[in-house]
């Protein structure tokens, strides 16, 4: 399977489309009764903001390497947590005392990176073995499968297996008539968005990018041309480390509290919004995450939460099995050379 | 009337994407034939290959096999009717060992389920087995047929990809670029193989750059060109072509010589 | 035999049965990351069979392998069309309906789980995994083991060589499927207790890990994988959750130096046959 990652900008589509929302919510608004819905709307989209830089992470790191890495949702969870733990009992050995929420949360994101570079040592770098057979793509796979059970452990053994409440400071609703927008909620989906729009740039412009494309298109290839793989393959753990710090920072802000399990959750509601934008492709994560947000609050709204992961899920195996491409993406078919 | 061929193609085409590869290819190869599929890179060849193994579907035009039209057909019913075919890289099954790997040849010989769960691996006096490693001691290849292939050198891998190809006891036998990476005692050895296997009975079709090669395991050669046929007929005729010429070494090259 | 190592042959035993399940299509290059939901359809078709139509186990069990045979061929033909990481995501997703649905039904034990009367006891457990072993092995060294082998190194040739994927890996999908639900019914009735959220993704990645990590190329890996990996973490004697960071860093580890799995097929040809050990070149 050729990996690849696409950023093209349908950026009038989406413009468009933000607009139609913004539209619906607006009449849903106003008409009797509709509020609450509109409300959940609201709920959703902000939810899916956290989901679309999590994806992002899974869709990057697919499309660079075709890797299905497992320690993402991970990463998302050590960030909550070592930002609950700093705040609480500040830098270990006594170093200091308890932070503040915020330099707490920077710490929990500069640990997610450090953890991802982690993984990249141990997994790619040793990946020397190429028979082309079909399970080759599990061994890096496997890899970060042992190192999900190694973060998340490590955080049981030193952080504890409770959930945690993790007040940050910081409440300020916006009143937009029947409407209340949490402004943390607004300002992280707008700071997700903004991060996945940087990285669209990144990719698309700066030589960096180019080499990152170079390598999703055909690693030997890239390595022909003069593309350093093993120092371009560091940035793409860094990126996603730092995808997931940022959504779970947000998602403390946002929730105020932190488990060790809460990857898990946000982990597979991202991998169905990778799935249904498309396996490798960034505008396909964002929409893909901010309509499984959408679908989920609707869904347990509607119907409660075993229904709603019934139909989240069965709409993902009927779009890998139907449209494999993702629900905007395009077909990109070949078969091996002889 | 004349005999049927074994293989007619007629009008055969073929397009990539808006590229056309392989464009209204046609000739006859008679039972018993040894064709030489010759041309510069990128002419089409393997393309061609592909096209009757059926790894692609044709565009336009028709295959048939003892008369008989396959180019509807899947690979799998192709190889039954009686196509075998070996790759231009090596494309034997890296985890397999050699015995295995022939015994994989057999595979559309062993029709019915019952053939396809008696164990193979238990028994090493099994027909299937000692058949197996029977036609890698005649290809000459003194190895330990239960190695794994990966571990195998080069020249000895290049052989047993054609012996797995012989394994379906085929009546066209499609080689690509069989002497490609050989050294020269090599190639004399393989084509004194093919030369036998053409003696008894098999009918070859045979892609190769090594001119001399094709001299002397062919009775013919078809020259493509772009993905069209340019000459068709004897390899001393194809030698003193003009057009094939120029499709070698260009037109002014050929003017001059 | 003390009830401690009792309970751990009985894991062991159930481990063995899954492990050769998944095995089976991994064997023919296809990763099944929906191992659990397979089990879970097992476990609880045995259980609502015993309690509401009052079935004995010899008639559950045999019953829990054909019903998730027959949902590993129905789901076999669409999740095939996948390849690589959209298969994983496939299973995996497969996995999660199958729970969710699990969940959102009483009749089926709903989030409360249900209860199982009839008991199967060790003895029976260990004579499965014998006979799953020995049916393992037996289907390896077949035309049809050979076919998968060959189907998981290069899927295009196969079917140049006269391989009909599609029917093999369809075939190996509902063994695989058969033997998890065999797993399932087994744990039923052991334990005799089911509920939908001990079939969780985390017990799909465990299964899949004992096969890989054993190895995919002989019928040894995941009885070796299911064995290592069900030992491993009882006879590390530090406690808790140290135990399974271990456990993680063997895994890393294990992927690093030797990503075929602990046995391959040179490994098995050097400790079983008079013939010359290969040499490790590539």
């Amino acid at each position: 399977m050729s990996a690849s990652v696409s950023s093209r900008h349908p950026l009038l589509t989406s413009i468009g489309v933000a607009l139609a929302g913004i539209a619906a919510v607006a009449l849903l608004a106003v008409l009797p009764g509709g509020s609450t819905l509109a409300q959940q709307v609201v709920s959703g989209l902000m939810l899916g903001g956290i989901y679309v830089a999590v994806a992002v992470a899974f869709t990057l790191t697919i499309g660079v390497l075709n890797f299905l890495n497992f320690t993402i949702p991970t990463l998302f969870m050590l960030t909550g947590m070592v930002a609950w733990g700093l705040s609480r009992w500040g830098l270990p050995f006594g170093l200091s005392p308890g932070l503040h929420w915020a330099p707490a949360l920077l710490g929990g994101v500069a640990v997610a990176i450090l953890a991802s570079l982690i993984v990249e040592r141990f997994t790619f770098r040793y990946l020397k073995t190429r028979h082309g057979d079909a399970t080759e793509h599990a061994i890096p796979l496997v890899s970060s499968l042992g190192f999900l059970l190694i973060f998340e452990h490590l955080v049981l053994i030193f952080l504890g297996s409770e959930a945690q409440s993790f007040p940050v400071r910081f409440r300020l609703d916006l009143h937009l008539g029947p409407l209340v927008v949490g402004l943390p909620q607004l300002a992280s989906l707008l700071l997700s968005l903004g991060v996945v729009f940087w990285l669209s740039w990144l990719l698309q412009s700066t030589r960096t990018g180019r080499a990152l494309r170079s390598i999703a298109e055909s690693p030997d290839t890239a390595t022909l041309l003069g593309v350093e793989v093993a120092r371009i393959v560091p940035i793409v753990f860094l990126l996603s480390g730092l995808l997931c710090g940022v959504a779970g920072a947000l998602f403390v802000v946002n929730y105020s509290d932190v488990s060790p399990f809460m990857g898990e959750h946000v982990g597979t509601k991202a991998i169905a919004g990778m799935v249904l934008g498309g396996l490798g492709s960034i505008w396909g994560a964002i929409a893909g995450g901010l309509l499984v947000g959408l679908l989920e609050t609707l869904g347990i709204h509607f119907f409660g939460g075993d229904a709603a992961q019934v139909a989240v899920w069965g709409v993902l195996l009927a779009v890998l099995i139907l449209r494999p491409q993702g629900l905007f993406g395009a077909s990109r078919i070949g078969k091996g050379k002889l | 009337m004349p005999a049927e061929p074994l293989l007619a193609l007629s009008g055969v085409t073929k397009a990539f994407g808006g590229l056309t590869v392989v464009q209204d290819v046609g000739f006859d190869l008679p039972r018993g034939g040894r064709l030489g599929l010759i041309g510069p890179n990128g002419a089409g060849k393997t393309t061609v290959f592909n096209l009757i193994s059926g790894v692609y579907p044709i565009d336009a035009g028709e295959i048939r096999l003892d008369g008989q039209p396959i180019s509807r057909l899947p690979p799998r019913a192709r190889v039954r009717a009686g196509i075998a075919r070996s790759f231009q890289n090596i494309r034997l099954m890296p985890h397999l060992s050699a015995v295995e790997n022939v015994m994989l040849g057999q595979h559309a010989r062993a029709a019915g389920l019952g053939a396809l769960l008696t164990p193979i691996a238990w028994m090493p006096r099994g027909r299937w087995r000692r058949e197996a490693e029977e036609l890698l001691a005649a290809a000459g290849l003194d190895i330990d047929p239960g190695e794994v292939v990966a571990n195998l050198p080069y020249g000895i891998r290049k052989k047993i990809e054609v012996v797995r190809a012989l394994a379906a006891r085929p009546k066209l036998l499609m080689l690509d670029e069989p002497a490609a990476g050989l050294n020269p005692a090599e190639t004399a050895e393989l084509a004194r193989f093919l030369r036998e296997i053409a003696a008894a009975g098999t009918t070859l079709l045979v892609v190769e750059h090594d001119m001399g090669f094709v001299n002397e395991v062919c009775d013919r050669v078809v020259v493509l060109n772009f993905g069209r046929k340019i000459f068709e007929g004897s390899m001393a005729g194809a030698r003193a072509d003009t057009t094939v010429r120029e499709a070698y070494l260009g037109a002014e090259a050929a003017d001059a010589a | 035999m003390s009830g401690y190592w009792a309970g751990i042959l009985a894991i062991l035993a159930i481990n063995i049965i899954f492990a050769y399940g998944i095995f089976i299509t991994a064997a023919a290059g296809q990763l099944n990351l929906g191992g659990a939901g397979f089990m879970a359809i097992g476990a609880h078709a045995a259980a609502v069979l015993g309690e509401q139509l009052g079935w004995t186990p010899a008639q559950t069990v045999p019953a829990a392998v054909a019903i998730t045979a027959c949902v590993g061929i129905a789901i076999a033909f669409p999740v095939l069309r996948t390849r690589g990481v959209y298969m994983v995501l496939a299973t995996f997703a497969f996995a999660q309906v199958v729970t969710g649905v699990i969940l959102t039904q009483p009749a089926l034990g709903g989030a409360m789980g249900l209860v199982v009367t009839e008991y199967v006891d060790l003895p029976v457990l260990l004579l499965a995994a014998a006979g799953t072993t020995l049916l393992a092995f037996w289907l390896m060294a077949t035309r049809f083991g050979l076919a998968l082998r060959a189907l998981h190194d290069d899927e295009l040739v196969s079917t140049l060589m006269g391989v009909p994927a599609r029917a093999m890996q369809v075939g190996a999908f509902a063994i695989g499927a058969g033997l998890t639900g065999l797993a399932g019914g087994l744990y039923a009735h052991h334990f005799s207790f089911v509920e939908a959220q001990y079939f969780n993704p985390l017990l799909s990645i465990y299964v899949l890990l004992f096969v890989l990590i054993g190895g995919t190329q002989t019928a040894w890996g995941p009885l070796v994988g299911a064995t290592f990996f069900t030992l491993v973490p009882e006879l590390l004697r530090v406690g808790g959750s140290w135990r399974y960071v271990v456990f993680g860093a063997i895994i890393v580890a294990m992927m690093m130096f030797r990503p075929e799995g602990i046995v391959t097929r040179s490994l098995v040809d050097r400790l079983f046959s008079r013939r010359r050990p290969a040499p490790d070149a590539g």
